[in-house]
């Protein structure tokens, strides 16, 4: 028996009878929201530690930037479970590293390495936006950040997950002073760019997540920065509103 | 024409089978309790609007007036919530004068059920309905689809489950007034902090028996803003001058005109 | 939906359901109706006091099952009907004259409606009786009614124990076991146990908690 409808129009596409599918679906959305930023001798890496599904909160505080020696810090933020399975697969590869090398292992080659853990899932790929961050051969901050299947690039600073798309205009200003111009040329040349200090970038993150925390739902509880410098990894922690 | 217009319902369905979704309604992916007392009853929100993921309004009202002593509290479709609302408030109100009587409450409900019944869920309005008139206190629950249920203590919306909890744990018989505040209130709270399409504040609106409904607009603000670390003014002439033109769009003029005095008179 | 295979996926996303155990029973001196309490949305219980027990007139009542909408609004449209009857007519309507406005509603209407009905009642004119009108809008006359998702887990109980002409303290006791295993094994239904005795001396109501039926 087909069922078909009465009128047909050139917007009516037509009533069709598709059997319903039903179909487990691997990924889940763990919301949160990931930053990093690169300074002339540091760089940093910050998360919230919130953690959900749906509506729901499954943790205040769950850390999804990790330190895992080298002087590197790396974060993979999306579908947690991914996120976890990348970063341990990660470090238990680094330790091979050591064993078979003898050496730490920079943060090119990391990126790299990186690159190809998420390339071998192309088909399958982790449900993640990763960022890694640390300082290059030369002692300068170095922040990389990838897609799901493992383009990459170096950059100055890059956001990722829920509310990306909500800091990463504000650091394209506040960073890369983008549409900003030189106050003293009379809004004729453009603003001049220079490395910004320590505390100023830690203010920056602070405020960018107590913003996206404000118009975001994924976002809140807490906020965890880590920060790399010639002396090592230093962690700080800032209460975020919980509503 | 009266009534809704279904004039772009087929383009919009051809739309969205090419792809192009259909514009998102702000949900108030919300909050809403209500509890009776000894002579009266209580309806909070929660004040946040959502749009998907995105925070649309951090300070909303979702407690609505059908008339000066029956209000009611709005989950679901923003706009919704708020037509349907206005439209029994009108209609409560003309009824009220043709009548000569004060609005009821199972009138408002009524009218509200009727509407929403008619249009098959298709309307998105969750409703919590509440107030006092001559007949006494009254709560009632509507669904979309035009069903009602009635209690000592209802919530409804995303936060109704965590709200609920609180309800459940802690509602007694014969509660004083200021005891129902605070249960709505505390059961708002739960919704504002574990509930993600809940948040910011607590609106409250008390109607007791023979008096004038109290509203209590942001009651509770347990979501104040942390000042910023850093300023964010920036300097005169930090915006780009692409073009500069300036037009005389008007010519002052100044003419003394003398004037003859008659001095004889 | 061609009017031959029925859409029965047709309950709205997110409506309110009334997954239910419902029953109505004749005795000597009248009818009794019985319902669970339990309304959900999905696995949450938006109501677990629901009165599924709806009057449309003086002694002729109504159980409810299937969408909670659906079935408030056509008790809602049978009650104006009956009370424009009695202003009309001068004298109050036969329960056979209440279950046919049912049937009629839920037959023309049958596209638009998920609802199942037991339409019981006391009149002068028949004494006690029960129509059961299950889905599609036909009409059963029976001596008891079962309807509902609880009452599959009951058809054989009720049938071994039905007997015709019980008292009313046998027909509460029957109706009060046979619900409670309804309950027990439907997990759409639950809460309380509530009871309305229709006989020639008017209504009686009647509450029966959790700690009251189960092993009754």
């Amino acid at each position: 028996m087909s069922v078909t409808s009465a009128v047909s129009s050139d917007y009516n596409s037509g009533v069709s009878n598709v059997p319903i599918e039903h179909q487990f679906n691997p990924y889940s959305d763990n919301g949160g929201t990931v930053l990093g930023i690169a300074g002339e001798d540091f760089a940093i890496l910050a998360g919230d530690t919130r953690h959900t599904t749906g509506y729901s909160i499954n943790s205040r505080y769950e850390p999804k930037v990790f330190s895992v020696g080298d002087e590197l810090l790396i974060t993979a933020n999306g579908f947690a479970a991914d996120g976890d399975a990348l970063v341990k697969r990660f470090r238990n590869q680094l330790k091979w590293y050591h064993f078979d090398h003898k050496k730490n292992l920079t943060i090119k080659s990391a990126a790299r390495f990186i690159q190809h853990l998420l390339y071998g899932k192309r088909f399958f790929p982790y449900y993640v936006h990763t960022i890694i961050a640390g300082l290059d051969e030369e002692g300068k901050g170095a922040v990389y950040s990838f897609d799901p299947v493992g383009s990459y690039e170096r950059e100055q600073c890059r956001a990722g997950g829920g509310a990306a798309s909500l800091i990463m205009p504000f650091l394209d200003n506040q960073v890369n002073f983008k549409n900003q111009m030189d106050p003293d040329s009379n809004g004729t040349a453009k603003k001049e760019l220079k490395y910004l200090k320590l505390d100023e970038v830690i203010s920056l993150v602070r405020d960018a997540f107590s913003s996206a925390t404000e118009r975001h739902i994924n976002v809140g509880d807490g906020l965890e920065i880590l920060i790399v410098t010639k002396d090592g990894v230093r962690t700080e922690y800032y209460p975020l509103k919980k509503d | 024409m009266a009534g809704l217009s279904f004039d772009n319902h087929q383009r919009n369905q051809f739309l969205s089978a090419k792809g192009f979704g259909s514009p998102k309604a702000t949900s108030t992916g919300t909050t809403i309790v209500g509890v009776k007392f000894e002579g009266g009853v209580v309806i909070a929100a929660d004040t946040r609007a959502t749009s998907g993921p995105i925070v649309a309004d951090k300070n909303c009202e979702k407690l609505h007036r059908l008339s000066p002593t029956i209000w009611c509290a709005g989950a679901g479709t923003a706009a919704d919530t708020e037509m349907v609302t206005q439209l029994i408030g009108s209609n409560l109100e003309l009824h009220a004068m043709s009548t000569e009587r004060k609005p009821r409450v199972v009138t408002a409900l009524t009218m509200l059920k009727q509407h929403l019944f008619k249009y098959q869920g298709h309307i998105g309005a969750y409703l919590i309905v509440g107030g006092v008139d001559p007949t006494g206190a009254h709560l009632f629950s509507i669904h979309a689809h035009g069903s009602t249920d009635i209690g000592f203590y209802q919530s409804l919306g995303s936060g109704s489950l965590a709200a609920m909890a609180v309800l459940e744990s802690n509602w007694k018989e014969g509660l004083t007034k200021e005891e129902a505040m605070k249960l709505c209130t505390e059961a708002i709270e739960a919704g504002i902090w574990n509930d993600l399409g809940s948040g910011s504040n607590v609106d409250l609106c008390v109607m007791e028996v023979g008096k004038d409904a109290q509203l209590y607009r942001n009651y509770l603000k347990p979501n104040v803003r942390e000042a910023k670390v850093k300023s964010y003014k920036f300097a005169r002439g930090t915006t780009a001058v692409l073009k500069e033109s300036i037009y005389n769009l008007v010519d002052i003029e100044e003419t003394v005109v003398p004037m003859e005095v008659d001095t004889e008179a | 939906m061609n009017g031959i295979n029925v859409d029965i996926n047709h309950l709205k996303k997110g409506e309110v359901n009334l997954g239910t155990s419902i029953m109505a029973v004749k005795f000597d001196g009248g009818v009794i109706l019985g319902a669970d309490s339990r309304t959900t949305t999905g696995a949450y219980i938006a109501n677990r006091v629901t009165d599924k027990l709806t009057q449309v007139h003086g002694t002729v009542w109504c159980c409810r099952s299937g969408s909670a909408a659906d079935t408030q609004a056509v008790a809602d449209i049978v009650k104006y009907h009956l009370e424009l009857y009695e202003a009309q007519h001068g004298a109050p309507p036969t329960t056979k004259i209440a279950a046919s406005l049912f049937q009629e509603l839920c037959y023309n209407n049958k596209d638009a409606l998920t609802a199942g009905i037991i339409c019981a009642g006391y009149d002068d004119k028949e004494k006690g009786a029960i129509y059961s009108i299950p889905i599609g809008g036909s009409i059963h006359k029976q001596e008891y009614a079962i309807a509902g998702s609880g009452s599959t887990f009951i058809y054989g109980y009720c049938n071994k124990n039905f007997k015709s002409n019980m008292t009313r303290d046998e027909t509460v006791e029957f109706i009060k076991t046979s619900l409670s295993q309804a309950i027990k094994w439907d997990g759409s239904s639950g809460g309380v146990i509530r009871m309305v005795v229709l006989t020639a001396s008017g209504v009686e109501r009647l509450v029966f908690y959790p700690e009251d039926y189960v092993n009754a």
